[in-house]
């Protein structure tokens, strides 16, 4: 019926039926694909949007946590992070571990990633020996490396060490700088399988018919590598540095349990801070400022990193 | 109506579209929502979040609704300490605390200031609590908690190892303990060990010493300006630092904890460590067979110890079964509810109508621990005790490793106070 309808119809009014249908119907499944987004989008609204504008706002208070009385402080708690030396100290040591951490993790992941996408005997077994320490928790490893870092005599490490060579215990964790370096060490050590088997991901789907050429032109291995093989890597690099840098900079499980922020403020990181701020303290008004202020850090280091990292894409392929 | 135009398929599936949609969307919002639900018939039911876990509380609460039928404890329990006080934090502020909850060293100006707690001081059992208990959770003449125990800190000593040195009576001074570290020393034995995650015990009795020759004042005089941490506490803190410049002990224990330290002592590879009376039944059961006992920490002529008031039990202000809840703090205090609560931790008691038979080894501490002559400066803090203490933490494992020194350490504190107060 609906068919003799439309072609009882002149064709000036048909022509104009049909967009307005197609539109309709186009209108009408897109309505009902969005409201697939509706779970995602309450669950951002309620765990992330809501919180957060609620932070912004707590910002300019002195809200202690527990009473609802409380009063707009301005600028104060903002003026506070930046005249607070612990906070100065936090802060250094999450961006210098969140640096480190990048940079080391590349240095060692890709290296790592050739060597697993070279065929020798038990390569399964190495990929997973590599990714290994990407399953746990971090919580538990830091509690596992804190056995092993021990600065006592007895501490895992330092008895290999004295058995070898003789020498008296180190101060692992116990020296700031020793603390800072072995917290660094441990997430080096717990991230580069992960981060390897990324890069392998990438260079297994780099054509082998480059690298013919490549070598068939009398390219040397290092030279394959440095033009071909790194510039077709720089995506994954982009992802790799992505998840380190923010990883790194919100920071918490390790250094809490292998180190406690210490000792004095040496492994201290903002994350810690703002817990500290908030729970213990009770001054969740300049936990708030210090993670509102964190935030547009975190942003401004990722997108410069992304665009360091768009840059070196555009260049390299 | 615009579902009818279109073409059965089309409408089939975006109706089932729909559907699993708005499932999903409802699944998320219960998900986030949660639920709650109280109530019961005949009976009134009492909430309680716990500091103490289930083996401590459970035969506890077992013996109050026995003695109290129509009313039926329901317990949460959470984990000391900032999982517990944040848990507490957001319940307060979403106003779904529990009727009768804890109260302790690092909520108790939030939560007297806040009105968060009610008025215990006409209470019938408030009589039957230490003058160190009230003293603690007191604030402008009102009672705001009840507790019921005290915890003692001093040196734990493995009798064994001492003996090897010779040494069977405890130091009575600082030089004397000193002088049994080096003993220790050049005897291959390790003399000492304290974990440098929080003011230590030996330290905290040491000020305690000061506190005494202040009359009890030091903390007020420091808050209200009379006195400061650079005039009190950098003679206990030069002291105390001796020990690390001797090299009776390791400045390694920068980076222990106190489980670390527990640990090399039921091994037996420290002659002495600095602890609590609480660390004592875990020690005796990893290590049956070493003979301990607790020594008064050596000042420079006199002893101390170190100790603090534990939780106490605080009701709600807005508590709907305010009558029900005063019961339960009531039985908590009686000589039956504590009775049951010391069984389960053996901890020093302190209600008057009710005497704990103690582990022997704690002997040494119980009269001074029970008349409350003890130390702890983040419980004496009158104010910004957590920030304090964190604060204090942090130099003091700075002063360990050598970084600092111990007037540069007061100072720091001095003047962490005056930028808190500012």
């Amino acid at each position: 019926m609906a068919f003799e309808t439309v072609a009882a119809m002149p064709q000036s009014r048909l022509a104009l039926r049909r967009p307005q249908r197609g539109r309709l119907r186009r209108w009408r499944e897109e309505a009902g694909a969005s409201l697939f987004l509706v779970p995602v989008l309450i669950v951002f609204v309620v765990l992330f949007a809501i919180p957060m504008s609620q932070s912004v706002y707590y910002s300019f208070t002195n809200f202690n946590g527990y009473s609802n009385d409380f009063a707009n402080v301005g600028l104060r708690n903002y003026a506070l992070i930046f005249t607070d030396p612990t906070l100065a100290s936090a802060l250094g040591f999450t961006i210098t571990y969140a640096i480190a951490l990048t940079v080391l993790v590349t240095l060692f992941a890709i290296p790592l990633a050739l060597i697993l996408n070279r065929k020798f005997f038990g390569r399964n077994f190495v990929r997973s020996v590599y990714f290994f320490p990407a399953i746990p928790s971090v919580a538990i490893l830091g509690l596992v490396w804190g056995f092993i870092l021990n600065p006592l005599g007895d501490g895992v490490l330092n008895t290999v060490i004295h058995a070898l060579t003789g020498l008296g215990p180190v101060p692992w964790l116990a020296d700031s700088t020793l603390a800072q370096l072995s917290t660094i060490a441990v997430a080096v050590w717990t991230l580069t399988g992960w981060h390897a088997l990324l890069y392998l991901a990438y260079l297994q789907s780099i054509p082998s018919d480059f690298l013919e050429a490549a070598t068939i032109d009398g390219a040397s291995r290092l030279q394959i590598f440095r033009f071909i093989t790194l510039p077709l890597l720089t995506p994954a690099m982009t992802v790799s540095w992505l998840l380190l840098m923010t990883n790194g900079l919100k920071v918490y499980d390790l250094p809490i349990t292998l180190t406690r922020g210490g000792p004095g403020f040496a492994t201290t990181t903002i994350t810690q801070a703002i817990i500290q701020d908030g729970i213990a303290s009770a001054a969740v008004g300049q936990a708030s400022a210090l993670a509102v202020l964190f935030l547009l850090v975190v942003g401004i280091v990722v997108l410069a990193q992304l665009g360091l990292s768009r840059l070196l894409e555009r260049k390299y392929t | 109506m615009s579902l009818f135009r279109t073409s059965p398929s089309n409408r089939s599936r975006l109706v089932s579209r729909t559907a699993i949609a708005l499932g999903a969307s409802l699944v998320a919002v219960a998900a986030l929502a949660g639920c709650s639900s109280a109530g019961g018939s005949g009976t009134t039911t009492v909430s309680f979040y716990s500091w103490d876990g289930t083996a401590t509380m459970k035969p506890v609460i077992a013996g109050f609704e026995k003695a109290n039928p129509t009313i039926k404890i329901q317990a949460s329990y959470g984990t000391p300490v900032q999982g517990y006080i944040s848990t507490l934090q957001t319940r307060l502020n979403s106003g779904t605390a529990s009727d009768v909850f804890i109260i302790t060293a690092e909520n108790k100006q939030q939560l007297m200031d806040g009105g968060f707690v009610k008025d215990l001081s006409d209470e019938p059992f408030a009589s039957n609590l230490a003058t160190a208990a009230k003293d603690t959770y007191t604030k402008n003449g009102k009672l705001y908690g009840a507790a019921v125990a005290s915890w003692g800190g001093g040196i734990l000593a493995n009798e064994d190892l001492l003996a090897k040195v010779g040494v069977t009576t405890p130091p009575t001074n600082w030089a004397d303990f000193i002088s049994l570290c080096t003993k220790l020393k050049d005897a291959g034995i390790t003399p000492f060990y304290e974990p440098a995650d929080g003011i230590s015990v030996s330290l905290a009795a040491l000020l305690g010493i000061e506190n005494q020759k202040l009359n009890g004042q030091m903390d007020a005089k420091i808050f209200d300006g009379s006195s400061s941490f650079a005039k009190t506490w950098t003679g206990p803190i030069t002291t105390w630092s001796e020990l690390f410049s001797s090299g009776a002990e390791s400045r390694s224990v920068a980076g222990l904890t106190g489980d670390q330290v527990t640990t090399e002592f039921e091994k037996g590879n420290v002659a002495m460590i600095g602890t609590g009376s609480w660390a004592l039944g875990g020690i005796q059961a990893a290590a049956p067979s070493l003979k301990l006992d607790f020594l008064a920490v050596p000042g420079v002529s006199s002893t101390y110890w170190a100790g603090a008031v534990s939780p106490g039990y605080a009701i709600n202000a807005k508590s709907k079964n305010t009558s029900a809840a005063e019961k339960f703090v009531s039985y908590l205090q009686s000589s039956a509810g504590v009775a049951l609560y010391q069984k389960a931790t053996a901890s020093i008691t302190t209600t008057k109508d009710f005497t704990p038979t103690l582990d022997p080894a704690l002997s040494t501490m119980t009269a001074a621990v029970r008349s409350g002559d003890f130390y702890l400066p983040q419980v004496s803090w009158p104010t910004h005790s957590a920030e304090l203490n964190t604060e204090a933490t942090s130099q003091l494992q700075e002063l360990i490793q050598g970084k600092t020194t111990p007037s540069a350490v007061a100072a720091d504190l001095d003047a962490k106070l005056k930028s808190l107060a500012g």
